[in-house]
């Protein structure tokens, strides 16, 4: 299967959220990881823009497949069995979600997880 | 679920110690709470609650201590009424009340276990006037897990005994301090909501359930069991933070919503904060098969909720599409607990498989029940709140099956319905006989869930799965 076929396995019900951003985001992450890392990387990022962590909450649907983005990258996460990119994705996620409810301020996104990306090299 | 109560007060004398314990072990008794925590909060300014020895010289003591130490007859700028126009000529004089007041209790928490209060050999609780003879009210909560009722209640299923829940009170303890202790170190804008959450209770079914699925291997570890039971219990309250905020839900466990408290902003980065902060205590429990159960779970309610909110447009849906959305926002999260715990403890494939099968019809039957407390004054939550949130609901597709009022049915379905409206969905609802049917279709499945187990080793968990499984359907309607 192509890459890009198999691209399209993971994103059942995100195809929208592809067009809108997460291609360009996997596109980033594909540089420094592989597919199913950057796939997973750009659906972490994709969901906190689509809940817009931090400013004016969004309608519940874009919530709720913002929700979908966040756990299909823990599946695609879980899939590769890395202990430690599981850990360091799910701490970026935890940074981010407690500065933007005003707890200690956070690196941008995209630094935490190439950082944790680089890391599990 | 929580019952709130009002206990009735006459007091006789400008100072008295009412000792009101008797009075509150009955009203967890008619209450029928089990174990949990018993609130009380005086409503009055000038009425204070102690918890002492009831003895006649010591309360003569403790009346002598209020005088000296806040004497009524001398001034208080509070009783110069001069100074005060804006109140009436009734006003009493009592100054003295409200300081004494400051000394004792507005409110305090006790504890409930097997259905009684829990007090040492010589304390009772006391309701302190302070300013009588007046008529009184005490505020009461209870909270926490509830057995048979004394008095007019139905319930669907025989109720677990106080023996079965003291088997599992150590289970519960584990969870529950392991649940403390992962919110004792987050950041406080995510933890406080968070723990509002947490302590105001829930039956717990999911966390226990991967604990008693934990015991049943090789590798069993309570302290590892306790940290995936905490964690999933943690992925169950970051979904309902962002539910209630997709319902506009004003309360939850009888409590303000994150959303409804903190504002919708903070309720998604709660959310998100407790969904990737389990996902990692689970990772570092270092069991793959765990980590992409609780994964594939997680991706299962997410879709699931999507479908939800997307058939409100096709309220109130079909029994297959019902099952499908329960299977995956309810059930997958039991199914995920029942397998990760013999997961990770090295059960072997065929009792996984028992089990995650046992967990999937208990997760329908719970959520069935949870239907049925749409219809129940006595559940704490808003009654017909299905109805108004287009939620897809069991009682409603059988109710619109009725030969006699399912067509009205539709038809006040159709539309949005205003309260009166809603008031008769129920009414047509409860005359269609649905919630019996409802009812025991949930029993039915808790019968096939234990029957799937009849054939596994359970090595000694048996009993307690099948009273874990029977309390999470006995809830009141």
């Amino acid at each position: 299967m192509s890459e890009r076929a198999e691209i399209d396995v993971h994103l059942r019900g995100l195809e929208p959220v592809w067009e809108e951003g997460m291609g360009d985001a996997y596109a980033f992450y594909r540089l420094r990881a592989p597919a199913e890392v950057a796939l997973a990387a750009a659906m972490v990022e994709s969901g906190l823009q689509l809940q817009r962590l931090g400013g004016q909450a969004p309608d519940a649907p874009r919530l709720l497949l913002g929700d979908l983005c966040l756990a299909r990258a823990s599946r695609l996460l879980a899939e590769t069995r890395d202990q430690r990119l599981q850990v360091g994705f799910a701490q970026a996620v935890e940074r981010t979600a407690a500065a933007a409810a005003g707890g200690p301020p956070a690196p941008p996104l995209r630094d935490l997880l190439t950082a944790t990306i680089a890391d599990a090299r | 679920m929580i019952v709130g109560r009002r206990l009735q007060l006459p007091t006789s004398r400008s100072t008295e110690f009412v000792d009101i314990t008797a009075r509150l072990q009955d009203e967890i008794a008619a209450a029928g709470l089990r174990n949990g925590r018993l609130h009380l909060q005086s409503l009055h300014t000038t009425l204070g609650l102690a918890v002492n020895e009831n003895e006649p010289f010591l309360l003569e003591d403790l009346t002598a201590t209020l005088e000296r130490l806040a004497p009524a007859g001398v001034p208080y700028r509070h009783d110069d009424l001069v100074r005060r126009p804006s109140v009436g000529p009734a006003e009493p004089i009592n100054g003295h009340a409200h300081c004494r007041q400051l000394l004792l209790l507005p409110a305090c928490t006790l504890l409930v276990e097997e259905g009684r209060l829990v007090l040492g050999p010589w304390q009772s609780v006391f309701a302190v006037e302070l300013d009588g003879p007046r008529q009184r009210q005490v505020a009461l909560q209870m909270d926490g897990d509830f057995g048979r009722r004394r008095a007019a209640a139905r319930v669907i299923a025989p109720t677990t005994t106080v023996e079965a829940d003291s088997k599992l009170a150590r289970e519960r303890r584990l969870v529950e301090l392991e649940l403390a202790r992962q919110l004792l170190v987050d950041p406080e804008p995510v933890q406080l909501p968070m723990r509002r959450l947490v302590e105001a209770g829930g039956k717990r079914v999911r966390p226990l359930l991967a604990m008693l699925s934990s015991r049943l291997g090789r590798r069993a570890d309570p302290l590892q069991a306790a940290a995936l039971a905490g964690a999933i219990e943690l992925i169950h309250d970051a979904t309902l933070v962002h539910d209630d905020y997709v319902d506009e839900a004003p309360t939850r466990r009888g409590r303000p919503t994150v959303a409804a408290r903190e504002g919708a902003s903070t309720a998604i980065a709660v959310g998100d904060y407790y969904f990737a902060k389990a996902v990692r205590v689970i990772a570092q429990l270092g069991n793959p098969d765990v980590t992409t159960t609780i994964a594939q779970a997680v991706e299962a309610i997410c879709l699931a909720q999507i479908d939800d909110v997307r058939l409100r447009g096709a309220f109130p849906g079909d029994y297959e599409t019902y099952l499908k959305v329960v299977r995956g926002k309810t059930a997958a999260l039991f199914a995920a607990a029942c397998r990760a715990g013999a997961q990770l403890a090295g059960a072997d494939e065929a009792l996984i498989a028992r089990l995650e099968h046992f967990g999937d019809l208990l997760g329908i039957a719970f959520q069935m029940v949870d239907d049925l407390l749409d219809y129940s004054e006595r559940s704490g939550k808003p009654l017909g709140q299905d109805i108004r949130q287009r939620t897809v609901s069991l009682p409603l597709i059988y109710a619109v099956e009725h030969p006699d009022h399912g067509d009205r049915v539709r038809e006040l379905l159709a539309g949005t319905p205003d309260e009166e409206q809603v008031r008769e969905v129920q009414r047509l609802v409860i005359a269609s006989g649905a919630l019996d049917r409802v009812g025991e279709e949930a029993r039915n499945l808790v019968s096939t869930a234990l029957r799937e187990l009849e054939e596994a080793d359970l090595d000694g968990v048996r009993t307690l799965l099948a009273d874990l499984a029977r309390s999470a359907i006995d809830r009141v309607h």
